[in-house]
């Protein structure tokens, strides 16, 4: 089935920085020309909003609601959301019916739990009114307001801050937090208690009755009471979601972000590989056996607007790493891959931090510490089929989104190599490939073939900026195919 | 993997002007209070209760076989009442799935031997597991993935999930064919 619905991984990518992702979990910063994994992108959380009643909270808010909803409930015995339900009490007399107004309460429809099973009284609204249990942070914050009405402020009546009156009268700017780490702290020696209670046998004698004894999830649900027997358990406000917006580390763009609507599921900045990277799926394959030579058919589709062609390369071609992001389409990296160790094709180093700046003014930099230069990691797979890589290429038209519905468009003025393209429509085209497990390959192993795969990449960002014609340059991508077991030779 | 042709009798389907694909041998109670909006296909054996409420799908949605669609019910204090269960675009339902939903967004794909409880919300994006059940008012938010019994969140989707839905349920339809030489 279609990769990315149930975990189909048959094709992998090697990112920048050497992790075999799916397309669909890479991105393609277009500024730096260069395949990032989730792990090369920094993280930033754009909002939060609760994942049932997708309400949005602006972060301030959220801090201040410690990360939960307000009208929202997880179920504490089950974890499962509860649902408000309204009272249903007959009432005795039509005047009661009349003067009684609706009451609601707290219900699990996963595990049948309800507020009223602890004694929750009903409430009178449906949301906001819950009880909250006191607990101890909520005492602590007591504390402290009660020690800070001691101190007048001036600055209600005044509208003048003490820092600013420090600034006003030129006197060093007070920092108090710096006085306070400083200052030790005197602890209290703990001292021994005399009288000890006395140790309680029933502990030993009274039978348990499980059904009233929490588990450890439930526990741990309320970290700050965890509660020993059911009725001690109380409803947990749901925790909250978070969108995220993806940053790439190199070059600080924006490579993912999300419409603010916790609904939407459109993004107002999508730099995704599979929009930018030709898609590469197994169509079939004739079975493997150890030696002997099997065809592969792979499916090649273009998602960009721009007509690409693609070749292929030996899998263990270096891959060159561009230096300078900043500029688009710069220098290409330095050109000693050569003497490269063949084993770890992507030694080289890429930017890790925020912005990598030109060698020679590097160290003036130096307060922008986040230009850390990580080298990628060796390619963790273990190849054992040998790939034919084709000399010849093919070309792969644009995209086109009306050639879905035009049935005749077969015409294409496109020479193909016959022995490598079987089937071509629109941006979709079906390539032979001849692949030969490793002779010393036992029946039943999983066979792993890998090539580079070279495509024109056309980038349209210069081209929008200033009016220049889209920078066109070959981009290379490792890839590794999953072609299942081998079996017996016949 | 690039998918395989399915191929179904020609007898055995319908096709409509808009392209709907339904099974003769499927069981559409209430067939007035639905309404498929195009490349529907509907497989053996399903069955979609429109005599309860009103079931409406959005184009390219798959109800494979012997799935059963059932709009969601509520009890109130003088009865129970049913309630149109909306289906979008983009929509794969798994084999012998029971779906109670009141709400199922787009490019939402729901595996086979599921339970969507009754009244339960999915928004744009999800995906539901093979055999899970889904406790009844379940949301399940958008970009996730729900497994297990109960269902809970046991993963994230990528960002490009609904094009991964759009290409699927295409293709599903366009590998969906009559037999070339029928028996």
């Amino acid at each position: 089935m279609s990769a990315g619905i149930i975990d189909i991984d048959y094709v992998k990518y090697a990112c920048t920085c050497g992790l075999l992702k799916t397309l669909q979990q890479l991105y393609f910063c277009r500024y730096c020309s260069e395949l990032r994994c989730s792990f090369c992108v920094s993280h930033e959380v754009d909002s939060h909003f609760c994942g049932k009643c997708c309400e949005n909270l602006p972060s301030p808010e959220a801090r201040v609601k410690k990360n939960r909803c307000v009208n929202c409930f997880i179920c504490p015995s089950c974890h499962h959301e509860l649902s408000t339900r309204i009272a249903s009490k007959q009432p005795a007399t039509p005047e009661e019916a009349k003067a009684t107004k609706r009451t609601y309460y707290l219900s699990c429809l996963c595990c049948r739990w309800s507020s009223r099973d602890i004694g929750l009284p009903d409430q009178t609204s449906a949301t906001g009114s819950w009880p909250k249990r006191k607990t101890f942070m909520q005492d602590k914050e007591f504390f402290k307001r009660k020690q800070k009405e001691k101190i007048i402020s001036y600055t209600d009546k005044t509208g003048i801050t003490a820092a600013s009156l420090r600034k006003r009268i030129g006197l060093p700017e007070d920092k108090p937090i710096l006085k306070l780490k400083n200052a030790v702290k005197m602890v209290t020696p703990s001292i021994a208690q005399e009288d000890i209670d006395d140790f309680d046998e029933e502990v030993l004698t009274k039978s348990i009755n499980l059904l009233e004894i929490t588990s450890i999830d439930q526990r741990l649900l309320q970290p700050d009471v965890q509660p020993v027997e059911m009725n001690m358990i109380f409803p947990v406000q749901k925790m909250l979601s978070i969108k995220r917006s993806l940053r790439c580390r190199s070059c600080e763009h924006n490579v993912s972000k999300p419409e603010y609507n916790p609904n939407s599921i459109k993004f107002k900045i999508q730099l995704f590989a599979f929009y930018h990277i030709p898609e590469i799926r197994i169509v079939t394959v004739q079975p493997l056996r150890a030696g002997v030579p099997a065809e592969l058919l792979i499916k090649f589709t273009n998602p960009t607007q721009h007509q690409t062609t693609i070749s292929f390369l030996p899998f263990d071609t270096p891959i060159e790493i561009k230096e300078s992001t900043a500029e688009v389409g710069g220098s290409k990296g330095e050109d000693d891959t050569s003497d490269l160790d063949k084993s770890l094709p992507l030694m080289k180093v890429i930017p890790s931090g925020a912005k990598v700046m030109a060698l020679v003014d590097s160290h003036l930099n130096m307060s922008r510490s986040s230009a850390r230069m990580v080298t990628p990691r060796p390619l963790d797979v273990s190849i054992n089929c040998d790939v034919e890589i084709p000399s010849s290429t093919f070309i792969l038209p644009p995209r086109d989104d009306a050639a879905e519905y035009d049935d005749f468009n077969e015409a294409h003025n496109i020479q193909d190599d016959k022995k490598l393209v079987i089937w071509r429509k629109s941006n979709k085209a079906f390539i032979k490939l001849i692949v030969t497990p490793k002779e010393d390959t036992s029946i039943g192993t999983v066979i792993t073939a890998g090539f580079t795969m070279s495509h024109l990449y056309t980038n349209t960002i210069t081209s929008v900026a200033e009016n220049k014609k889209p920078q066109k340059f070959n981009h290379n991508i490792k890839l590794i195919l999953d072609l299942g077991k081998s079996v017996g030779s016949e | 993997m690039e998918l395989q042709d399915v191929y179904y009798d020609k007898s055995d389907y319908v096709e409509t002007a808009s392209g709907n694909k339904v099974c003769r041998r499927t069981v559409l109670c209430g067939s007035q209070n639905i309404i498929l909006q195009g490349k529907v296909i509907v497989q053996a054996e399903a069955i979609i209760r429109g005599d309860l409420a009103n079931v409406r799908t959005g184009r390219y949605c798959i109800i494979s076989k012997e799935a059963v669609i059932r709009p969601p019910y509520k009890k109130f204090s003088k009865g129970v009442a049913f309630f149109p269960l909306n289906m979008g675009d983009h929509v794969y339902i798994g084999e012998k799935s029971v779906v109670s939903a009141a709400v199922i967004g787009n490019y939402v794909y729901i595996g086979k031997n599921c339970v969507i409880g009754r009244r339960c919300e999915l928004k744009d994006c999800c995906v539901i597991e093979d055999n899970t059940i889904l406790s009844p008012e379940t949301v399940v938010p958008p970009f996730s993935r729900y497994g297990g019994s109960p269902g809970v969140q046991v993963g994230n989707l990528p960002e490009v999930q609904a094009d991964i839905m759009v290409d699927y349920t295409r293709s599903y339809y366009q590998h969906f064919q009559p037999h070339k030489n029928p028996l």
